[in-house]
């Protein structure tokens, strides 16, 4: 079988990036704080060592690494009769759902997916949930038509 | 006279008292021991004062749910109200409704009484899924039942001539197959753990301070003593397990009745479970480490919608315990287009490493934590290795998976292996996953998700041949 095809919007890697600075940012923070009490409670070192290691990985894998390749798994297809969706950072999971088998799907849009006009669409089953995190607004939209347009309820529905 | 507001039978009052006073246990002993032992006068007997109060209320409290409570048929719908201050009212469709469940306690025996269950096809809430009748006349109940599937009938314009074909035992439970099932039943760990829970509620109601240089005394020389207690404790509690499982399953049985099977079993407490055949999402079939052996394996229906109470696994266990060359034969006569034992496609070779070194991590792990901690002693942990290494290479030995038609069979095994047999069209969602290293060896995981109670039950099989896994994925793939 092939691979799907379809990728997630471009602006998903800088919204990512965004979640990765932000928490950086509270990070920093900490480490900051912590300085300033090392600093005059003649703390040991190990505490500021430690969430500085931590910031260090932060910066590393949440704002250099994990966007990118996170963004670059990501595919998905939506067809007549399936919805084939393919994620993963190291394990990657390839999930196939049947359009019969839809129940609902919605859109949900925060203030900062909003921002960058992203969209995320969840597709519920009677037992499953599955989500394509920060498509573009009007695709989304457009998906979300087509897909509850598609799924018609089949006479074994539960 | 179902469409009148209907009051349950006065005994209801006995029984919501009942189980009034079950909860109030733990604070009614709390009341009486914690005050035991300082009473003078009147202050002494301020504790008797409080928990006879308290069985006053419980009591009243039985009496009035069960006069504030009618229930009745109206505009197809059950409709039930109760509550004193504040008035609540379920109305149920009789569409949704997709069974009643009848059971008899032992207050309701003598009274030729039952209590109803109803079940629904799920609700968003597990903890109100289910509404019940505590206590109403066999008549009554049976009555509620006809009419329900009579204005069910009437509103399903008529499903097929199935209705009136009288109930048909397909199986029924031997007495041989309840003792051995009762004898390995894993039962005994509950009791165990609920008199240990007992007990250490209880220790919080003793004077330990006082007792305590005394008890360390003690101890020294009865250590032999206390272990004894310890195994007739464990061997008493035993005992009742395996009599309480032969208890509730007794004359179990099976039967076909209309588009529904039918499970009745107990001997003081009946019980009686409907499932629709409609909702049968798939079959699982159990075989542990302690019956496989001795060639015993249990097979349960996984079925959508029902209450998700802790019970409801036990409920749906249509077999609870057969020989394993037997199972074929029965299923066939309880649910025909369902297969077993066909053919399985196992897991390369090359996965056998993967699935040994996945049960043997974490032991590794916590071995050498305790070989080094505690040094001589801790390296008794490590004969805990070789152990998870056979499971694991039983997990792959027994893993596995076949495609016959429509019908998807996933095998796995953790301790218990399990067989999962689905139907194309019942599963929701079927995927694949795969790590970096294993696309490198061309080894995948295939799962499947089924709609089971209000959620979903994953079944999942590790490691197989890439291809094998495309293979799946295209059999369930709908687009051609």
């Amino acid at each position: 079988m092939k691979e799907p095809t379809q990728r997630i919007s471009i602006r998903a890697l800088t919204l990512w990036r965004l979640y990765g600075i932000i928490q950086a940012g509270i990070v920093a923070l900490l480490v900051m704080g912590t300085g300033v009490l090392t600093y005059l409670f003649d703390w040991p070192m190990w505490p500021i060592l430690s969430i500085s290691i931590v910031l260090a990985l932060i910066i590393i894998l949440n704002i250099g690494i994990i966007p990118s390749v996170r963004w670059k798994r990501w595919r998905y297809d939506v067809r007549d009769q399936e919805i084939e969706l393919q994620y993963g950072l190291f394990i990657i999971t390839r999930t196939l759902i049947p359009m019969v088998r839809v129940q609902h799907v919605d859109t949900e849009q925060g203030p900062l997916l909003r921002k960058y006009r992203l969209a995320t669409i969840s597709i519920s089953t009677a037992a499953t949930t599955h989500k394509v995190p920060a498509l573009d607004e009007r695709e989304a939209e457009e998906l979300r038509h087509s897909i509850s347009s598609l799924a018609r309820v089949a006479e074994d529905d539960v | 006279m179902m469409f009148e507001p209907q009051r349950l039978h006065p005994i209801s009052a006995l029984i919501n008292f009942i189980k009034g006073l079950k909860d109030a246990i733990l604070p009614l002993a709390a009341v009486l021991f914690l005050n035991s032992n300082r009473g003078d006068g009147w202050l002494g007997l301020l504790p008797f004062l409080i928990s006879g109060l308290m069985l006053v209320i419980i009591l009243a409290g039985g009496i009035i749910k069960w006069l504030r409570f009618t229930y009745w048929l109206e505009e197809g719908e059950l409709r039930m109200e109760h509550g004193l201050v504040v008035k609540k009212k379920r109305y149920i469709p009789i569409d949704r409704i997709q069974s009643l469940d009848f059971s008899e306690g032992i207050f309701h025996r003598p009274f030729q009484l039952v209590k109803v269950t109803v079940e629904t096809a799920g609700s968003s809430n597990a903890m109100e899924a289910e509404a019940e009748l505590t206590a109403i006349r066999k008549e009554e109940a049976k009555m509620l039942e006809e009419h329900i599937n009579e204005l069910k009938k009437s509103s399903q314009e008529v499903k097929e001539e199935e209705g009136e074909t009288s109930r048909q035992l397909v199986y029924k439970m031997g007495m041989k197959d309840i003792l051995v099932m009762a004898l390995t039943s894993g039962g005994a760990g509950v009791v165990i753990s609920g008199v240990l829970v007992f007990l250490s509620q209880g220790m919080e109601f003793l004077p330990v301070d006082a007792i305590y240089d005394e008890v360390i005394d003690w101890l020294q020389f009865s250590f032999l003593f206390i272990a004894g207690v310890v195994l007739l404790v464990l061997i008493v509690a035993y005992g009742i397990s395996v009599l309480l499982t032969i208890l509730r399953y007794s004359q179990f049985s099976v039967f076909l009745e209309g588009g529904d099977i039918i499970m009745t079993r107990g001997l003081l407490e009946k019980k009686q479970v409907t499932i629709p055949l409609n909702r049968i999402q798939g079959i699982r079939v159990d075989e542990n480490l302690i019956r496989e052996p001795l060639g015993y394996a249990s097979v349960t229906i996984i079925s959508a919608g029902g209450s998700q109470s802790n019970d409801s696994d036990h409920s749906l266990r249509v077999l609870p315990l057969i020989k394993r060359k037997n199972i074929e034969e029965v299923l066939h006569s309880i649910l025909e287009d369902y297969q077993l034992n066909l053919p399985v496609q196992r897991p390369p070779q090359r996965s056998l490493l993967r699935y040994i070194a996945r049960f043997v991590w974490l032991p590794v792990i916590a071995a050498t934590v305790l070989s080094i901690l505690f040094y001589p002693f801790g390296m008794l942990a490590l004969i805990s290795v070789p152990v998870f290494m056979w499971l694991g290479y039983l997990s792959f030995k027994h893993a596995g998976w076949n495609i016959e038609n429509n019908q998807l069979t996933l095998i796995r095994r953790f301790l218990v292996k399990q067989t999962y047999i689905m139907k194309k069209f019942r599963v929701q969602a079927l995927y694949s996953d795969q790590s970096l290293f294993q696309r490198r060896a061309k080894l995948a995981t295939i799962g499947a998700t089924l709609k089971s109670g209000i959620g979903g039950e994953r079944a999942q099989v590790w490691y197989l041949e890439e291809k094998d896994t495309h293979h799946l994925l295209k059999w369930y793939s709908y687009e051609q």
